[in-house]
């Protein structure tokens, strides 16, 4: 990070397009010592992004390090720093600090099974871990990724199903809750997928994002159906205001979201999750 | 390191006049700022000599706290230009002294410095403000009505937070160098130096006791009780405010007159405010008043001191959120009362 980690690192939007109704994905060229700084950058870890006049937000990075020389981000378009960012074209000029916090340990879950559930826009810091394991897919168990969304269009990297489907020992399972008439796959809350699918957790880690009461209850049923806490992963969210560890802003309990997390395991933050509620 | 520094004999007594005229000789070349009376309400601010000081003071409205971390600052200037974007980062600069810092702020200085010093990344902007400054301590000769800083591990005569350190005697000041920061800033050979011991302020027994850290989780289920402050509380903030170690802060941009140019800011914010964790998706954690007060209450007793490595709690005992408070929510009772609780 720079000398003045509040100052940001410009960046040129080199690509933006449609995600899902009202998410874009963001495609950012460092420029100014920003390369150097997201060097060896690592799945789990989020950066801050400037709409500069409007303020900034933090948001996961959605690629996994050294694929294009570029940062991915997914934007939902819901308050004032978002709304600019999503008013922006290629070209166009923003902010980036980070990268922030801490990361999925990508080293220790290699050899095991990973369960990945993602809810969402929550799916965008889950997508770096599943590029991760594909590229390097010798190094992994089997790969089940559920995936849902309230609504078939609101499900991000449609484009990428086929990738992940055909990818060897990967599963897709997707779900929504309110099924459209094209819809083909399965329609319900992604904790009846879940039992649907009865991932064994020999050998497995669970990893979980997406909005904090789907978390919740998806953590609870991860230890019903016999993940230990340490093997069940989640990574959090909250607002915050500098990423440093400065104000205060997303604390969980004594721990704070942006140094001591956002990823985390049930057996540190378990206790902790209804005040995320 | 007090001890130290008195032991070698580097203590002088001086009367009133003696200090006022080395406080006018070293406005001339810092800055200083100190207790001023501002339309009948006590602050730190800038004097531009000792007559402007509100001698005899007892303790400001606001703490030290504004003069590292201001209620709101500039981080960044913005320019737009087309595609272009060009930022601009001022640090304060200039040399300043603080004088008349109860030893309480002092100790908030020590709570800021853990944050915004200590834990890396270090914050470039309070870092500045940090290297230009030197404290001036002056010694309490009473405890306040609303103080209780024996209860949280401090004391009226506490000069290890400061640069230099005045003792009140009768006759005039005992001045003692703390730091050589401050050694610097004596005029060695005009003072007489003195063998005088300290002036003993005798302060209160501690009124109650904090629990242990480790106390505190089995505090934090007291729903019921939590719900019972808050019926009163106003979300008014205003204990965050003045408080010297409360330091959580928002940050947002903002137009400034010239087309293009924005500043983006940094300015006082509180958890005990309704949409201080709302996202902009709606979410909002702490949604319930008595979970907000029990957050700060365990932000100042067992977060605050993990988060930033203290073996002391994150409460000064200056008493001044009792003062303020506009119910009467009042920190010793709600400590005394949980203990009785748990």
């Amino acid at each position: 990070m720079s000398d003045n980690p509040m100052k940001p690192y410009l960046g040129r939007l080199a690509e933006v397009k449609d995600l899902a109704s009202e998410i874009k994905l963001f495609r950012v060229e460092l420029m100014n010592g920003g390369c150097e700084a997201f060097q060896g950058y690592q799945p789990g870890q989020f950066a801050f992004l400037s709409a500069f006049g409007l303020g900034e937000a933090p948001f996961g990075i959605a690629n996994a390090c050294g694929q294009g020389n570029t940062l991915d981000f997914a934007v939902n378009r819901l308050g004032s720093v978002t709304t600019g960012l999503h008013e922006m074209g290629e070209g166009d000029i923003l902010g980036v600090r980070g990268p922030m916090g801490n990361s999925f340990p990508m080293e220790a879950f290699k050899g095991r099974d990973l369960v990945v559930l993602g809810g969402g826009i929550g799916g965008a810091p889950l997508r770096p871990v599943i590029q991760t394991v594909l590229a390097n897919r010798a190094d992994y168990g089997q790969l089940t990724i559920l995936w849902a969304a309230r609504h078939p269009s609101l499900l991000v990297f449609t484009d990428e199903y086929e990738a992940w489907r055909s990818a060897p020992d990967t599963r897709l399972h997707l779900t929504v809750d309110q099924a459209d008439p094209a819809w083909d796959h399965n329609t319900g809350l992604i904790t009846d997928l879940l039992r649907k699918v009865n991932p064994s957790p020999k050998n497995a880690v669970t990893i979980t994002c997406g909005p904090p009461i789907m978390i919740y209850y998806v953590s609870r049923m991860l230890g019903e159906m016999g993940f230990s806490p340490v093997n069940n992963y989640v990574t959090l969210e909250a607002r915050m205001h500098c990423g440093l560890g400065k104000c205060g802003r997303c604390n969980l309990g004594e721990k704070l979201i942006c140094v001591d997390g956002p990823v985390f395991n049930m057996a540190e933050v378990g206790n902790m999750l209804e005040t995320f509620l | 390191m007090t001890d130290q520094w008195a032991s070698a004999n580097k203590r002088w007594a001086v009367t009133q006049e003696q200090l006022a005229g080395w406080l006018d000789s070293l406005a001339k070349v810092r800055t200083i700022i100190a207790p001023r009376d501002v339309s009948g309400v006590l602050l730190f601010r800038k004097v531009a000599d000792s007559s402007q000081v509100a001698w005899g003071f007892g303790r400001t409205v606001m703490s030290v706290k504004e003069a590292f971390l201001p209620s709101t600052e500039r981080l960044l200037t913005i320019h737009k230009t087309g595609q272009e974007v060009r930022l601009e980062v001022e640090l304060a600069e200039g040399q300043q002294i603080i004088f008349g810092v109860r030893p309480c702020d002092a100790r908030g200085v020590r709570m800021l410095d853990a944050v915004f010093l200590d834990s890396n990344p270090v914050d470039p902007y309070y870092a500045a403000r940090r290297a230009n400054t030197a404290l001036v301590g002056l010694a309490c000769r009473q405890v306040g009505a609303s103080c209780f800083c024996t209860a949280t591990g401090g004391a009226p005569d506490e000069a290890g937070d400061m640069d230099v350190m005045l003792y009140e005697t009768g006759e005039g000041y005992l001045v003692e160098a703390v730091t050589e920061r401050g050694r610097f800033l004596i005029p060695g050979g005009e003072w007489p130096q003195t063998r005088q011991p300290r002036p003993q302020v005798q302060p209160p027994e501690a009124a109650f006791t904090v629990p242990a850290r480790e106390d505190w989780p089995r505090f934090f289920n007291q729903a019921e009780y939590w719900d019972r402050m808050a019926e009163r509380c106003h979300s008014c903030r205003v204990c965050a405010y003045i408080c010297p170690t409360c330091r959580c802060f928002a940050v947002r941009d903002e137009a400034l007159p010239k087309p293009g140019e924005y500043e983006r800011i940094r300015c006082w914010d509180s958890c005990e405010g309704k949409n201080y964790r709302l996202v902009a998706g709606g979410h909002r954690p702490r949604s319930v008043k008595g979970e907000r007060i029990r957050n700060r209450m365990f932000c100042k007793f067992m977060y605050f001191p993990e988060q930033y490595d203290l073996d002391e709690a994150a409460c000064t005992g200056c008493g001044r959120c009792i003062d303020a408070c506009p119910v009467n929510l009042d920190i010793t009772e709600i400590v005394t009362e949980l203990g009785r609780l748990a």
